[in-house]
């Protein structure tokens, strides 16, 4: 466990003096939250402030659950995941501290939102809803970590940024994490509401409005882990054969 | 080692026209008694660093490692020598687990290679590693340092690899002898009884070669078990205590620098035949191989006094030139010793 613990640490530092990542998993998705909710009266609208806080800090987490896969792929290209190999780390270790180097890195995304909300927009919620709403966020990107861990072992490291960046976006827009899928057409809202990451957002939505996640939302959330966590293990099991 | 290779190819070339004269299997003998030598040593000793035996590992329809028996005794220092697509590498991956043998049996420390390396028994210096960004040498070093249960203290790691001063510069903004150390700090940093390195010299400039091979051989004055692969015979001779040759996956020659020089003769005897056809030369005494080209015999003798007073008796001193014969040379005869044997058959 210390030898996990040693590389968390180390994945971590690493992480978060990338200036990129910090700037889009953090500082992007404040900026458009703030953007989105103070142009052309956008404020107004009843409950958009918060609504919109927890699609953007969703957004951030899930970017940054990502990118955990981007630096995977790195390491396969520096031959760093092979010198781990002959460290006494098994590899089955390496991929558990990158999971929960991701577990770390989406904090600063989810809580540099949040902090916008309260701080700068105002947005009133009682202590115990930050707290369920900051812990939901946490837990709940785990699904995506463990899709950019997939994404890292299968992909090579352009590929899977490019990979990344397109899922994200498309996650993003789809599950309404931008816009509210209120505007989708029928057809798209009711797709919209069995993805990955609107689901994930409305584990944080349902707390905002004062009740315990649905039924459903929980079981889609778990149905994606469920897939994604495979995903992860299919590819790490195929690199292992050739990395 | 491009002109290495090229000299190689010379070589080869006059062996084309000349198999008669280059088939000689005296050149051998001596090198079969070396290898059985050391099996002896190492055959069921538990004690062994390394061992191989029968090991055979291919990719595809290429044999990288075709059946080798090796054994390292703990606290050698080990020269894995051999040229580009020797099987060096694979021989390496093998020993760290990183491949299976095919065939046969690799042990480190008498335990299957994956389970010394989680036992944290093995360091290792891989080829074309590169740093990850933005972590400094420190960081770096004491991470991995902490993932072996008796590690060096991070100081002392860094220290014997020469990077006290750039150990709070990132990975990523190094020089290259600079990354090169910082490899050799990670595969020590565990403290290992084994430290393998694979070709750690590559692509540095000659002080920089100068100081890792001090670090290294510090390192091995520890006690430790070293082996490394080079394809500059210069640098096995001056670093290791012990030289193994490697060529088409297979050992072609075990022993010190000394007799692996002395296995292919220590000196060069060459002479005018003047018209005479070189019959019985690797009959005289000292003579370990022959060597025709046009109508001058080279003969690679193991005792050149020896030699020469016998080609007096015959008369045949007509431009007697004799030649220390480098390591250059002897690495040459024993890799090309295969392609000749492959020749004739």
């Amino acid at each position: 466990m210390p030898k996990i613990a040693e590389y968390v640490k180390l994945e971590t530092r690493r992480t978060l003096r990338d200036p990129g990542f910090v700037i889009f998993s953090a500082g992007m998705p404040v900026l458009m939250y703030l953007l989105f909710t103070n142009l052309g009266g956008a404020g107004q609208v009843d409950g958009w402030k918060a609504m919109s806080m927890v699609g953007m800090a969703a957004y951030g987490a899930l970017g940054a659950a990502m990118s955990v896969g981007t630096g995977i792929a790195e390491d396969r290209t520096l031959g760093w995941l092979r010198q781990l190999r002959i460290t006494p780390m098994s590899p089955r270790q390496v991929v558990v501290g990158r999971a929960l180097t991701g577990s770390v890195t989406v904090l600063p995304a989810i809580l540099s939102v949040l902090v916008a909300g309260g701080l700068v927009n105002g947005v009133r919620l009682d202590l115990w809803q930050w707290a369920a709403l900051t812990l939901l966020l946490w837990a709940g990107a785990t699904p995506f970590t463990l899709l950019g861990i997939g994404n890292g072992y299968r992909l090579t490291a352009q590929a899977t940024g490019v990979v990344n960046v397109a899922t994200l976006m498309g996650l993003a827009v789809v599950g309404g994490l931008w816009f509210p899928i209120d505007a989708f057409p029928d057809w798209l809202r009711s797709v919209s509401r069995f993805t990955p990451a609107n689901r994930f957002a409305d584990l944080g939505w349902s707390v905002t409005h004062g009740a315990a996640p649905g039924l459903t939302t929980v079981a889609v959330v778990l149905g994606w882990l469920g897939i994604f966590g495979s995903y992860a293990v299919v590819s790490y099991r195929r690199a292992g054969r050739t990395a | 080692m491009s002109a290495l290779a090229a000299d190689g190819m010379r070589h080869r070339d006059i062996c084309h026209r000349r198999v008669r004269t280059c088939a000689s299997a005296g050149a051998l003998r001596p090198l079969h008694s070396v290898i059985r030598m050391t099996q002896t040593q190492t055959t069921g000793s538990e004690s062994a660093a390394v061992s191989f035996a029968g090991a055979a590992k291919a990719f595809g329809a290429v044999r990288a490692v075709d059946g080798i028996d090796l054994g390292i005794r703990r606290g050698e220092t080990v020269a894995l020598l051999g040229r580009n697509g020797a099987g060096k590498s694979t021989a390496i991956s093998l020993m760290l687990g990183l491949n299976d043998p095919d065939a046969g049996r690799v042990r480190i420390f008498g335990r299957a290679p994956g389970q010394a390396v989680a036992a944290g028994l093995v360091g290792a210096m891989l080829q074309d590693g590169r740093p990850i960004p933005r972590v400094t040498v420190r960081e770096l070093v004491t991470f991995v340092a902490r993932t072996y249960p008796r590690p060096l203290p991070v100081a002392e790691a860094l220290e014997l690899a020469g990077l006290t001063e750039p150990a709070d510069r990132r990975g990523d903004r190094l020089s290259g002898g600079q990354v090169q150390r910082l490899r050799f700090a990670v595969a020590l940093a565990g403290n290992p009884e084994l430290i393998v390195l694979d070709e750690p010299t590559a692509a540095l400039d000659v002080e920089a070669r100068h100081a890792f091979w001090k670090s290294m051989r510090a390192y091995a004055s520890r006690g430790n078990t070293v082996l490394f692969s080079t394809h500059y015979l210069e640098e096995a001779d001056s670093n290791a205590d012990r030289i193994v040759v490697v060529d088409h996956g297979r050992i072609v020659a075990d022993g010190s620098g000394e007799r692996i020089k002395r296995s292919v003769g220590s000196s060069l005897v060459a002479f005018d035949l003047a018209g005479g056809d070189g019959e019985g030369l690797g009959l005289l005494p000292g003579v370990v191989s022959v060597e025709i080209r046009g109508d001058r015999a080279r003969l690679r003798t193991a005792d050149s006094d020896a030699t020469v007073v016998a080609l007096a008796g015959l008369g045949a001193i007509r431009g007697l030139e004799v030649t220390p014969a480098t390591l250059e040379d002897a690495f040459l005869a024993l890799t090309d010793s295969r392609d000749r044997a492959k020749e004739t058959m």
